[in-house]
This record gives structure tokens, sequence and C-alpha cells, in this order.
């Protein structure tokens, strides 16, 4: 023993060797050889070099129009929050919104102009060749038929396609897969206009869907959600605000799984159902009666929609039907909203002149159902436009085709890449390599659109002005300044733009544009336009389909709430967040019913082969309530075959399974007959749920409505025994030694206890909080392999638990957003053997990453388990796991360290921001007043469930949420006193089940 | 009153670049913070009105000339201490002899987190006129003017850097410690032909001057 060396001896010479490694190092201070400062020529006026500039622009991402500002650091675009002054979103953005700027930095744009050479493939191009042999071609091909396919455009941009197009002998087109022809059909049967309104759902006492997901994918969905959030969420200060919500469709949507009640009509009958309600409104005088001719109009067209007489036909029960109607007619703002899956099937026209006329008999029409204020999205062309564009292709008609920002090779996948093989030449305006652009011969990429000046109306009264925030990364250009140098005309598009702008408002311009650019748009109140029915309006009948016989199943394809149409999928924030309603990511499934995969012997996971009269693809199953035993659905959005690495090769293309046929109402129909064999094959379902239902743990508490209204301050109706007594004497004395060390060093004086609030009868469960948290915060996306092995690190995740109604099927889910509760008696702590896991002075606890070892020991002594370890190096440059990719690096918050290989890290409270407003307070002389620091999650969310604030400051909004009795803590009984309380999700029924 | 801070140049005019090169970023209108962005412009100006010497705040010409440190003439530059940069800038010259308070050039380090380093347009303002009184003095300028016209910055060599995951923001600091003490960690840059770095940076260092000042000795408020 004594001629080895002792430990005692071994850590001598070790720490001899450090200090001296030390020493050396200290006499190399000095700068990194490589690393250089490059000064600006000249300073930027409005940028300061450590302190972000926001600027206000205009969300593209859909057809909403939502306003953004987008925060801007050393010139780089790094994060997209709403805009608090447009009147859509009201500083709320959605995830597909926050993941706009994975499409400006995405490491699969087309990086310069291309064209398709004699031998088929792509060449690089420079734009002054591109633009003259553009020129020959247009010159060529006056007269032989030009069409320029735009998406839905209601902005300066699609009236400069429109001039030109005239000068040029073409025409406009523009194409939205999930367009709204059955709503404008339906409105012109009924009301006689063919526009969309817009619908007030903030004021709304009673909401019934007929298949519209408006808090997913319908129309405006942030400004939807907001509104619902604020009809809808439990308020104790006002009687009876809760208005009670009831969806009506054969699936569950994220709109429907917000539903205080699911009716799962059978499909195509939804029509039936709101003249059912409408004619029980007449018939028992429930609503005032609208004057003369229309009320004998509403009663004749009624006859014969008795509810004893369509109950059986619908598959509900008579007398639920005259309760839906009394308590729609009786709530005094029951509006009624026909969408989605209810829109897709033939009949769909009927069936929104079917929810007019519940609307109009109950009142809403004029009150919450408003025209005047008219949505743009409901003047795109129809599917039949598209359909006889098509046909005109085929044919040969058409010599030169332009396409920008539609993808319908994606969409229509068959019909038209067939078509477009007929088109002489094509051009495309693509910032991605699509499935369009790629059968193209000319590739001219766009500026994004956080890169080029623009503007949209997205309603009547809403303009919204969209100025480039960055410069252009790659060697793109406008499409508008293209078009501008292809008509011959001089200036660029941000001089017609200006030009478009003057004309509206010529005095004291300069000041008008300015405005515009500060707010992000011009918001006036458009003028309401009072409707009455229609003469047509007696014809409306609803009709059920007819039943088919044999084997085939209904298949529904749905707008993925996410991916939407497929115009997400290159963006792995939205590929890596899992759909709120199956909890899948990165591939598409088929939900099928418990009692239909009993009868075909089929597991969650097994792939289901659906062969409709269109085409055919595999899905892999996911076995739900949430779907009627005689429908599957299948999400849109996946199976790209083109459109860069993150969407490509993945999964099966829904619209496989679709036809191109348009429907009378020149729709297109989303609900197809198809035969569903099982293939034998499996696969792992990529899903962050780890169980449907949180059995019991008291996670997430669930209040009926009659016990919510009674509820006091003070009241505690979820009472713990925090302490079990055989623990009391160990917590005293630990409570004790704490209290001792409460005084000590950092620890003494006043500090701030950060805290959160998340109302459960807010959250929607959209997942925007999710994405905001990977934006805000550089957390990696893993990618589907190890998403598989559940390595995926998201800070904060959504946990959906289904709510269970007496006869077993889902009444429902609570959603509940999970993040790191920073517990002030946090278990994480006191295992860290090098202290990386702390706790701060103000509350929180802090995770040192370059402390971190990554023993993973606070992992596993998280009760939460909302503590993540880099498993691989997900910031290496080339590394197989690279998460952001050249120039995807570009988009990283420079505020927060991106963490490396072998490392804890965790939901910090957005510590970047708590430090920045902690700053800016300082340098102003003032302390951090309540509402300076907005985290992440609760900027974006577009219910506003989420409160950020000091729990010491009993002014503070938090501090007040935290002692509302509907509040309390996840797993209270462990005794680690989180800063998170949850208010209880509060349902219309007498006794809810749990989750 | 004589303010040798002043450049004359940059006084009266806002001198732009050649035309077709006119930002780095198109022109666009900042939303927030616009208000507050007025206030810090105008805290900056105070501070640089603090910065000034004791003397020159009574009113009083500034210091005599011969009591006024004056910078030494270099003829051999290789044994100065730190990195040799592409143009031979002597802090000595500009903040020790001439006065130039360090937050003219270094704008941004009382309202930001950042201290910024000047836009070639900042020393351009002034060498524009100065062309430097001796033909070393001059050769350098030249250097300055020629990256101007060439419209290519110098790329300075970094000298004090912080590793990534540490956070340090100079406003709070200078807020605290006021204007002058930028001496405290950069050393006596007044007097450094040229600039290298004195403390090392690290945690200890950090650590012993906010025990010094009684302050915050929590790790998030330096590591996140």
């Amino acid at each position: 023993m004594s001629n080895s060396v002792d430990r005692r001896r071994f850590l001598k010479v070790l720490g001899v060797t450090g200090a001296g490694a030390a020493a050396v190092s200290a006499c190399g201070i000095g700068p990194e050889p490589t690393e250089r400062l490059i000064p600006y020529l000249i300073q930027p006026e409005d940028q300061i070099p450590g302190t972000a500039t926001y600027y206000a622009t205009t969300c593209r991402e859909c057809a909403a129009g939502c306003g953004v500002r987008v925060r801007v650091r050393e010139g780089r675009a790094v994060k997209l929050e709403g805009n608090p002054d447009s009147p859509i979103n009201r500083g709320r953005l959605c995830a597909r919104g926050q993941a706009a700027l994975q499409g400006l930095y995405n490491p699969d744009r087309v990086a310069h102009p291309m064209v398709r050479n004699a031998s088929g493939v792509f060449e690089d191009i420079d734009w002054d060749g591109a633009i003259q042999r553009l020129t020959a071609k247009v010159r060529e091909a006056q007269g032989k038929g030009i069409v320029f396919l735009t998406g839905a455009e209601q902005s300066s941009f699609g009236d400069l396609v429109d001039e030109w197009m005239r000068q040029v002998g073409g025409r406009h087109l523009s194409y939205e897969p999930f367009g709204f022809e059955a709503l404008r059909a339906g409105n012109r049967m009924a009301f006689g206009t063919g526009t969309l309104p817009t619908y007030d759902f903030a004021n709304a006492k009673y909401i019934l869907s007929f298949g519209a997901d408006f808090l997913d994918t319908w129309l405006s969905p942030v400004e939807f959600q907001n509104g619902f959030s604020r009809a809808h969420a439990f308020d104790a200060g006002r009687p009876a605000s809760m208005s009670k919500f009831v969806y009506v469709a054969p699936r569950l949507s994220l709109t429907g799984m917000n539903a205080d009640q699911w009716i799962a009509a059978r499909p195509g009958t939804e029509g039936m159902l709101a003249l059912a309600l409408a004619q029980v409104i007449v018939t028992q005088h429930l609503a005032r009666l609208p004057t003369p001719p229309d009320a004998s109009r509403l009663s004749a067209l009624l006859v014969g929609y008795a509810p004893r007489a369509v109950a059986a036909t619908i598959g509900i029960d008579e007398a639920m039907i005259v309760r839906l109607a009394r308590e729609f007619a009786s709530s005094g703002g029951g509006l009624a909203v026909a969408g989605g899956m209810a829109t897709q099937s033939p009949n769909a026209a009927q069936i929104v002149a079917a929810v007019n006329i519940l609307n109009y008999a109950a009142g809403a029409v004029g009150t919450l159902v408003k025209f005047g204020a008219d949505l743009a999205i409901g003047s795109t062309n129809t599917f039949a436009d598209l359909t006889a564009l098509m046909s005109e292709m085929a044919a040969g008609r058409v010599a030169l085709l332009f396409v920008h920002g539609a993808n319908p090779a994606h969409s229509v996948p068959g019909a038209f890449q067939q078509a477009l093989g007929k088109v002489a030449y094509k051009v495309s305006f693509s910032s991605y390599l699509d499935e369009t652009a790629a059968a193209c011969d000319l590739i001219l990429p766009d500026h994004h659109p956080l890169e080029q000046w623009g503007d949209s109306r997205p309603r009547a009264g809403v303009t919204a002005l969209q100025q480039p925030v960055v410069q252009p990364v790659f060697d793109t250009r406008p499409t508008g300044d293209v078009i501008l140098k292809l008509s011959g005309k001089t200036g660029t598009f941000q001089d017609y733009l200006q030009n478009k702008w003057r004309a509206r408002h010529a005095t004291n311009f300069d000041q008008y544009w300015m405005d515009g650019l500060s707010k992000g748009g011009i918001y006036i109140e458009a003028p309401a336009r009072t409707v009455r029915l229609a003469p047509t309006a007696s014809g409306i009948r609803a009709t059920a389909p007819v039943d088919s016989t044999g084997d085939e199943q209904t298949v529904v394809a749905f707008p993925h709430p996410i991916l939407h149409d497929g115009r997400g999928a290159n963006k792995p924030w939205l590929q890596e967040l899992p759909d709120p309603v199956s909890k899948i990511a990165w591939h598409s499934w088929v939900e099928v019913h418990p009692d239909t995969a009993a009868k075909w012997g089929l597991a969650t996971g097994d792939f289901l082969l659906l062969k409709s009269s269109f085409g055919a693809q595999k899905f892999p199953a996911w076995i739900t309530r949430s779907v009627r035993p005689d429908v599957l659905a299948v999400p849109t959005g996946q199976g790209h075959t083109a459109y860069g690495r993150y969407a490509k090769d993945r999964s099966a293309n829904a619209f496989e399974l679709l036809g191109a046929q348009p429907n009378d109402y020149g729709g297109r129909s989303f609900t197809v007959r198809a035969s569903a064999t099982k293939t034998g094959e499996h696969r792992k379902i990529v899903t962050t749920e780890a169980g449907p239902r949180e059995l019991g743990l008291g996670t997430t508490e669930v209040l009926p409505l009659a016990r919510a209204k009674a509820l006091h301050r003070g009241d505690h109706p979820f009472h713990y025994e925090e302490t079990p007594e055989y623990a009391k004497d160990a917590v005293e004395w630990w409570g004790e030694r704490q209290h001792e060390k409460a005084s000590l060093g950092n620890y003494r004086g006043e500090h701030p206890r950060w805290g959160l609030a998340i109302d459960l009868a807010k959250c929607t469960g959209c997942g925007a909080c999710v994405t905001a948290c990977y934006a805000e915060n550089n957390i990696a996306t893993v990618g589907e392999e190890l998403m598989q092995r559940g390595r995926e690190m998201a800070w904060l995740r959504l946990e959906r638990y289904w709510r269970t109604a007496e006869d077993g099927g889902p009444q429902g889910a609570v959603n509940q957003p999970m993040l790191c509760q920073q517990c002030g008696n946090a278990p994480c702590e006191p295992v860290c053997p090098v202290y990386a896991a702390y706790h701060t002075p103000d509350g929180l606890n802090a995770q040192v990453y370059n402390r971190c070892v990554g023993t993973r020991y606070c992992s596993n002594n998280c009760p939460y388990k909302v503590r993540f370890f880099n498993w691989h190096n997900y910031a290496e440059r080339d590394g197989q796991y690279d998460a952001f990719p050249d120039p995807l690096s570009m988009l990283l918050n420079p505020d927060v360290t991106v963490r490396e290989k072998g490392v804890m890290e965790k939901c910090t409270f957005c510590v970047q921001r708590i430090r920045g407003a902690q700053n800016q307070a300082r340098l102003e002389n003032r302390n951090v007043r309540d509402g300076d620091i907005l985290t992440a999650c609760q900027q974006t969310c577009p219910s506003d469930a989420i409160v950020f604030g000091d729990l010491n400051d009993r002014n503070s909004r938090v501090f007040e949420l935290a002692g509302n009795p509907r509040g309390y803590h996840v797993l209270a009984g462990l005794n680690t006193k989180p800063a998170i309380t949850y208010l209880a999700r509060v349902v219309a029924q007498a006794s809810p089940s749990r989750g | 009153m004589l303010r040798p801070y002043l450049c004359p140049i940059r006084a009266h005019a806002y001198i732009l670049g050649p035309s077709d090169y006119t930002e780095a970023v198109p022109h666009r209108n900042r939303t927030t913070d616009l208000a507050i962005r007025g206030n810090l412009r105008s805290a900056a100006v105070v501070v640089l009105i603090l910065a000034l010497p004791p003397a020159a705040l009574n009113g009083q010409q500034a210091q005599p000339a011969s009591s006024r440190y004056t910078a030494p003439v270099i003829t051999d530059t290789s044994s100065l201490k730190g990195p040799r940069q592409p143009i031979f800038f002597r802090h000595d010259v500009h903040t020790g002899q001439d006065l130039i308070p360090c937050m003219y050039c270094h704008s941004s380090a009382a309202i930001s987190s950042e201290p910024g380093i000047p836009a070639l347009q900042t020393c351009i303002g002034c060498h524009q006129l100065i062309g430097g009184s001796t033909p070393s003095h001059q050769a350098e300028i030249k250097k300055v003017r020629d990256a101007w016209r060439e419209r290519k910055p110098p790329e300075w060599i970094r000298i004090h850097a912080l590793p990534g995951f540490v956070r340090f923001p100079h406003m709070r600091h200078i807020k605290a410690l006021g204007t002058h003490t930028c001496v405290t960690c950069h050393g006596d840059v007044q007097h450094m032909a040229q600039v290298s770095q004195v403390s090392t940076l690290r945690m200890g260092w950090c650590v012993r001057c906010h025990i010094k000042n009684n302050v915050t000795r929590d790790c998030s408020v330096c590591h996140y």
C-alpha cells in the first residue's frame, strides 16, 4: 500500500497538475486566433448590438392574415410573436405561424433560379438570363393560353398578377386545397350572397359546430380560438359565463375534443339535424320569429323535419334533438357553424344552408354571424375552376403556366401531374422544390414573405402590411419584381405597393404609410350588411346520404391541424410537434374505432391498405374511440415525393385516395368510399402519449359547472394531505434547515418567486406554446427515429387525457401543458452531484449547463418527467443528428445557450426573458412590473391560458390566479411545492369523469 | 468651451456611404421600444456628458495641455503586448491623448449587453478631415480611408471573448459602477498603444468582484 499511489497522493498530484494546466492556460489568455470582429460599414439606424429590434409584418402561412412582430437580432430573424395591434390575432400566434422562421431559413430552399436543360435535369441560370428566356416564352405563348395559378391572394400582389394577365391575355386562378366552396354555395342558397361572414365566437353563449374545426384549420383559427376561449372559459367573476360547446361530427378533432358534448351524427346528416333544431325553435316559439315573409318561408321549409321524423336517420335520440334546440335558443346567443368534415360530403352545400337556416331562426345572423366584414378566402376560385384548368391543360390549350404559392401536384396528385405534362412551358415561383416545382421547366424562387414587401386583405376592413425584416438569405427575387420586369414596367414591387396604398389614401400619405408599417396594417371597422332569407331558401332540403352496401368504408380525409394540406411538412418543428389529438408525430395514420379494429383483428401500428376508386395508400392504424365505428379518418399533410429532407418520402399522402371531380357546388369531396385490407405489416407509432387516461393520479382535475360556480375564494375543493403523518417530523426538520438556508448569502432578503398559472378551462391543446418554446429556447428536433425511442426534447409538452362518457366513449379531452414545475422543494436538486441543478433565490430550479456532467439523476428523480437529456450532439454541424443544418442555425436565439451532448436541459421559465426584463428595469431605475415578463408560451397562447408573474407580489395576476379555488398543484401529495398552479377544467356535465 | 470629443464633421453632417451601398438592412419601421429607444438615446447623450473630465463639466477649459497625456511615438511595434490588428489603431491616442470617451465609439455599452464596435463610418466621420500628423499615422489612416472607399471593413481580432455559456450585460455594470469603470475589466486602455487582455475573464475573477461589491452570486444570473 505504501508503494502504491494512495488517494491522498493522487489528489495532490492531480491538484498540482491542474494548477499547472491552469497556469499554462492563464499565460495563454488572449484571443482565439480565428475569432474576428467585423464592424458594420454603416451602423444600421435601428439596430443596437445585443438588443432585439421588432418589426411588424404579416404572417403568410395561411390565408388568415395574422399580424406578427419579428424579433431581429443583428440582422437575423430569431422569433415571431403575434402583433397585439392586429384585430385578427390580438398578439397571439399558432404553431404554424411560429414555424414560419423555419421556412425562411429552410435548408432546402431553392437558392437561385434554375432551368431544366435538354437532358431533363435542373441547372443553374442567372436572373437576367432567366428573365430573358421567360420574356421570349411569354411572347411566344400569347394567344395560346397563359394561366397564372396562385394560392389565396387577396393582396396587391394578386392585383398585379391580374393586371399582368390582362396585359398578356392570360388569366389568374387562385387555389386552396381546402377551399370553402360549400360555405359560399350554402350562403348563396340561404341568403343570396356568396361571401363568407365573420363569426363572433367571443360573444356566443352556446356554440354548435357541425364539423367546423375553428380551433385548428377553419378560416381564421387564432382569431376564433381567442374568441372561443373568452366565451367558453370558466370565469367565476361573470355569472354563467361559460358557454356550452357541442360538436357534431363523425370524428373528434382538436376542436371537437374541447367540446362539452360530442354528437357523432352519421356523416352527411348534419343538415338534417340543423333543420330539425330549427324546426323545434320555430314551432315551439323559442326565439323571436323574423318578420313576415321570412317567417312563413321558414315554417314552410321546415315542414317534414320534426325531430321524430329524422331522429332515426341521424342516429340520435329525438329527446336529445329537442333538448339541444331548447338549450341553443334559450342561451340567448346561440351560434352554429358548419365546415370541416360536414362540408366535405357531396351534399355539403345543403348542410351549410341548413345551418344558416338554424342561425337565422335563432337570431344569430346579424349579431354573431356578421356579413359585411367578409373573409377574403371566400373569393378564391373553386375546385371546379381548377379541374376546368386541368382539362384545358390536358387538352394542350395551356401553353404557359405560372405557379406561385400553390402545390396542386401534391393535393391533386395524379390528375394534376398528368395535366402538367401536357403544358408546353411551366414556370414555378416556389421557394422550395415541391412536387409542382419539380415538374416545372423554370424555377424563379420567390423571396420568403419575411424578406419582401407585400400586403394582404384577410377580410373587409383589414389591410395587413408585410415588410422585409431580413436581408434575403439566398439569391432569390420577389415575384412582384419579376412580373413588373416581364410586363415592361419600371420600378420595384415596393413602388407598386406604395402606389396602390397611395391610391387609397393620398392625403398625408407618408404618415399613413408609417402608421401602417408600425401597426402592421390599417384596421378599420367594415360596415355590417343585413341579409335576409333569399327566395332560393325555400328550396333548401336536407337529405341523408344513401347507405352503401358492400365492404367499403367511409374514409374521411381531414386537414392535419399542424401540417395542414402539407405545406408545413418541410419544417422540423411542425413535424416534431405531435398532432393534438392522436399525439402522433412525423408520420400519418388512419383512425379506427376499437370495435372495427376488433372485427378486423387490428392493433395500433398495423398497416391498413385503403383502396378507393382513385388510388390506394397504406396507413398505420391508430385505434381510438374518437371516431365513429363506421368511419375511417386519415390526415393530409404527409406523403410528399419532393419538398425537402423533412417532408420527402414520409408516410402516405391521403390526397391519393381522393377524386379530382368537383361536386355540384364546385367543391371537392374529401369523403370517399374505400376498401380497407390489413397488409400484415406493422410499425411502431411515433407518439408522445404514454396512456390515454391519467388513471386517477390527480394530475388533471375536472369540476362540473354547477360546483365550480358555487366556489368562493378560500375554498379548497382539491385538498390533499400534503405531508403524511409518518413523515411530519422529517419534513418539519427539513423545513427548518431550509429556513436557515434562506437567510444565507444570496438567499437573504426579498426576492420574487416566479410562478405560472395555467387555466385548463382555457387550454385547447393546440400546441402553439410547444413550438414557441422550441423557437425561443433553441430546442433541438431529434427526428423520427429518436422520437420513437422517446428522446424528444420538448421542454413543454401537451398531455391529452380523454374524459369518458357513461357509454364508455370519449367525452372530449382535458389538455394539460406539462413543463418544469419549478418546485419549491425540488426532488431534482438534492440528487445532483455537481450542483448543476440548484435553487435560485427567485425560486427557479436552475440548470447550469456548463456544470452538468450528465449523470441524469435529476431526470430520474423528477416526478413530472420534464427534464431532457442530450443523447447526441444535435448542434454539431453536419453531424448525424444535426438539428440546425445551415442556414437553419440562423434562427437560434443568441440569448440562450445551445446545449451539447451529455447535458441535461429543461424549462427555465424563459430565464433569459426574466434577466432581460430585470436589466431593462434597472436601466430605467425601477423594479420589474407585473406583465413585463412574458414567457414564450404565454406570449403565443391563442386562448390566454398561461399567466406568468411573481407569486410574492400580492398585486400580480398570477398571485390572484394562484389563490383561485379551482387552483391545484400536480402531484401535490409529493410535497414538491410547485410554482405552477393549474386551474381545474370546468365541464357542463354533472358528474364528469376525470380524464 | 472646448469639447475635444465632438468631431466637427460628425456634429454637423451625417455622412452616407456611396449611393449604391445604402444600409445593411432595407428600410423598415421599428414598432416597439420606439419610445424606449428615444430615452436610451438621450440617456446615451447624458452619459457622454457625464463622461467629460470634471474640469470640462465646470465649464472651464479642459486640462492644460502640459498636464495632458501625450501618446508616445512608437517605432518598434514588435514588443507591444496583444495581437496585431489589421490597422494599428491607437487607443492611447484616441482616448488617452484626445480624451474621446469610450462610449463615443462603443456607443451601446451603456444601453445594451453588447458594447458594439464602431462602424467604419464612425472612423471616417473624423478621419475624412484628420489625416494624421506623422507619416506612420498617415499610413494607418490611409488604411481606414481605403477600407471605406473599397467598402471593406477591417477584420479586427477579438481580444475580450467570454465563453458562450456566460452572459455579461455591459449596461448593468456601467449603470452600477459608472462610465469610467471600463478600465476595471479592460485595463488602462487609455495608455495602451495596442490593446491586450489584462483580466482573465474567468469566473473566479468575476465572483471576487461580486463578493467585494456584495452583489448577486446566483449562477442563473450569468449562466443560461
